[in-house]
């Protein structure tokens, strides 16, 4: 009697738990599982979005995304954009938790102010940066210039079109600040007072304590970043230097270096109707992706501080 | 010693507060020159020397802003896409955050990683061969796919609701049980209401994204029912095709104001939302 009310207690367990999931589960199979399936199957073709008939070509695809320097140059730049941005804010969210740790007068007003960029819609900061940076109306050139740090306005987004989007990566520190917030407050105090006691200044606690403790937060933040970065799309054509033309966003190109992966996919697939082998360099991309956030979980063991010394 | 004690601190404090302005400063240095810039003639745009400050701020912009493109109507446009997402994603992920949460099911953590393993897979891998997909059927151009992007929730919300729900002591649905109240009417009832601090949070992270995602609106939406950032992100131009970075500088003002909004009057529990939230467990 017993064993079988456990049995339907299961069973009622189990259908309640699929049900209160199936939007996820009907969202994952729709809109994850059949796009990559079909997206790996159509990279394997021929297939241009006007042409009635495609055939099977193997991995020809890919092979000419591996051959071509052009794209190849493309994954090049996107992997320093992504490394350095990613590392630019999350240097920037560091300092400012760092800053915000312990009691400083209008804490809360401060994370809120810093943190408030990163809630800006890109469209928005794309746009915001452009004219910051821009040579004539550019509030950059006024300020460097009435600081004498340079001499005369500089056309930025012509001359570092690779700088002045990893500008836009000190906005987007908010992400790491919050993170790092949560984890400076899991650090123990007592700790810090131990070491206070033992004679370590402000320099050596947070180079044995304090860093240490936050790795497993730094790390996570730095793969998600990574992540999220080589996926950059939209920027590249909004601060284009590139005079524009009318109502399409996409007509000119960005310049060669910032003509990153996404963006040059985006053109292949919606402009030139390349479907097989846009879609085949993105695959190609979310292998790369992929690969990195491999090494890097496993360089992680090694740099991440853990409780658990066998796991290493 | 103990004087000098709180004399370096208080120099600490301060070197802290000096480095933190300075930090704001350069954070809303370009917020600063947006509205500056807004405010400008196009003549006064590319003077030399530049004009920092406008002699007569040009208001005329935001009217100009707002009737060049029919604001209103793509306004509305915005406003459908992001309530068509942020409130059927509030639920799912509530919902599935839920079902992680209290369902002791074998097979329980397993689905859990699927969830949080498909954070890895880059959006753009899924959205343009299922933008091909969906125009293939005939679907594009459809608001209404915004609720059923919506009801599967994130895997980052689905997360940050499976920790509120397990803060809450299993007691109080198993006295609900004993009375007959059954798993819906629990859930409603009961739990729904007590992670109200997730929900603020979910809805604030769902609106920011749907309000400015530009690659989904850009995909699926042509014409008419394109978003704002869709319309915005292609500036402001007159009838010779000038750029006008004044006006759209006020447009983009009025495009962001809803998150400023929203942000400003819900930060003190949406922040501290967020740090309880996502580092229980």
């Amino acid at each position: 009697m017993a064993q079988a009310r456990m049995g339907r207690i299961k069973t009622e367990n189990r259908r309640s738990f699929y049900i209160f999931l199936a939007p996820w589960i009907a969202g994952f199979l729709a809109f994850q599982l059949a796009p990559i399936g079909w997206g790996l199957a159509t990279s394997l073709t021929n297939r241009m979005a006007f042409s009635p008939t495609w055939k099977f070509i193997g991995l020809k695809n890919y092979q000419s995304v591996l051959t071509n320097p052009d794209v190849l140059y493309a994954f090049m730049i996107t992997f320093v954009y992504a490394f350095l941005h990613t590392s630019l804010a999350i240097l920037t969210g560091l300092v400012i938790a760092l800053l915000l740790e312990r009691k400083v007068p209008g804490r809360g007003v401060f994370r809120t102010i810093l943190y408030f960029p990163y809630m800006l819609p890109l469209v928005a900061v794309g746009w915001i940066f452009k004219i910051f940076l821009d040579r004539d109306t550019g509030f950059l050139n006024e300020v460097l210039v009435r600081l004498g740090l340079i001499k005369e306005a500089m056309p930025w987004l012509q001359t570092y079109p690779l700088q002045s989007i990893l500008a836009l990566a000190f906005w987007q520190a908010g992400w790491s600040l919050v993170i790092f917030l949560g984890g400076l407050a899991t650090v123990p105090n007592e700790l810090y007072e131990v070491a206070t006691i033992d004679g370590a200044g402000y320099g050596r606690r947070l180079l044995h304590i304090t860093l240490p403790l936050l790795s497993p937060f730094i790390f996570f933040q730095f793969v998600a970043s990574m992540i999220y970065a080589m996926q950059t799309f939209i920027q590249p054509y909004l601060m284009s230097p590139k005079s524009r033309r009318g109502e399409n966003l996409f007509l000119e190109t960005p310049p060669r270096e910032t003509f990153f992966v996404m963006a040059q996919a985006y053109q292949e697939v919606i402009t030139k109707h390349r479907f097989a082998y846009g879609i085949s360099m993105l695959w190609t991309l979310f292998a790369v992706v992929l690969l990195i956030t491999v090494i890097f979980i496993r360089l992680g063991g090694f740099v991440v501080y853990t409780e658990v010394e066998e796991k290493r | 010693m103990p004087m000098l004690q709180s004399q370096r601190m208080r120099l600490v404090t301060a070197v802290k507060l000096v480095v933190l302005i300075l930090l704001v400063l350069i954070f809303f240095l370009p917020l600063v020159s947006m509205i500056v810039t807004s405010l400008k003639t196009l003549e006064e745009l590319f003077k030399i020397p530049p004009v920092v400050f406008p002699r007569n701020p040009q208001w005329v912009n935001y009217e100009t802003a707002w009737t060049l493109v029919r604001f209103g109507h793509f306004l509305v446009n915005s406003i459908i896409i992001t309530g068509f997402y942020t409130i059927p994603c509030i639920f799912g992920s509530c919902l599935a955050g839920y079902a992680f949460s209290r369902f002791r099911v074998r097979e329980r953590n397993g689905v859990f990683m699927v969830v949080l393993s498909t954070m890895m897979i880059p959006q753009m891998v899924t959205i343009i061969p299922l933008y091909i997909m969906i125009s293939k059927i005939g679907l594009a151009d459809k608001q209404w796919l915004w609720i059923l992007f919506g009801l599967q929730g994130t895997p980052f919300l689905i997360f940050l609701f499976r920790q509120y729900f397990s803060t809450i002591p299993i007691s109080f649905e198993e006295s609900a049980r004993l009375d007959g109240a059954g798993r819906f009417r629990i859930f409603f009832a009961i739990m729904f209401p007590l992670v109200q601090t997730a929900v603020i949070v979910a809805g604030i992270f769902a609106f920011q994204w749907s309000w400015a995602d530009y690659l989904q609106p850009v995909l699926f939406l042509k014409g008419e029912k394109v978003t704002l950032a869709v319309k915005l992100a292609i500036g402001y131009t007159d009838q010779k095709e000038n750029v006008l970075h004044n006006v759209g500088m006020a447009g983009l003002l009025y495009y962001t104001l809803p998150i400023i909004i929203v942000f400003f009057s819900l930060q003190r529990r949406f922040i501290a939302g967020l740090l309880t939230g996502g580092l229980k467990g």
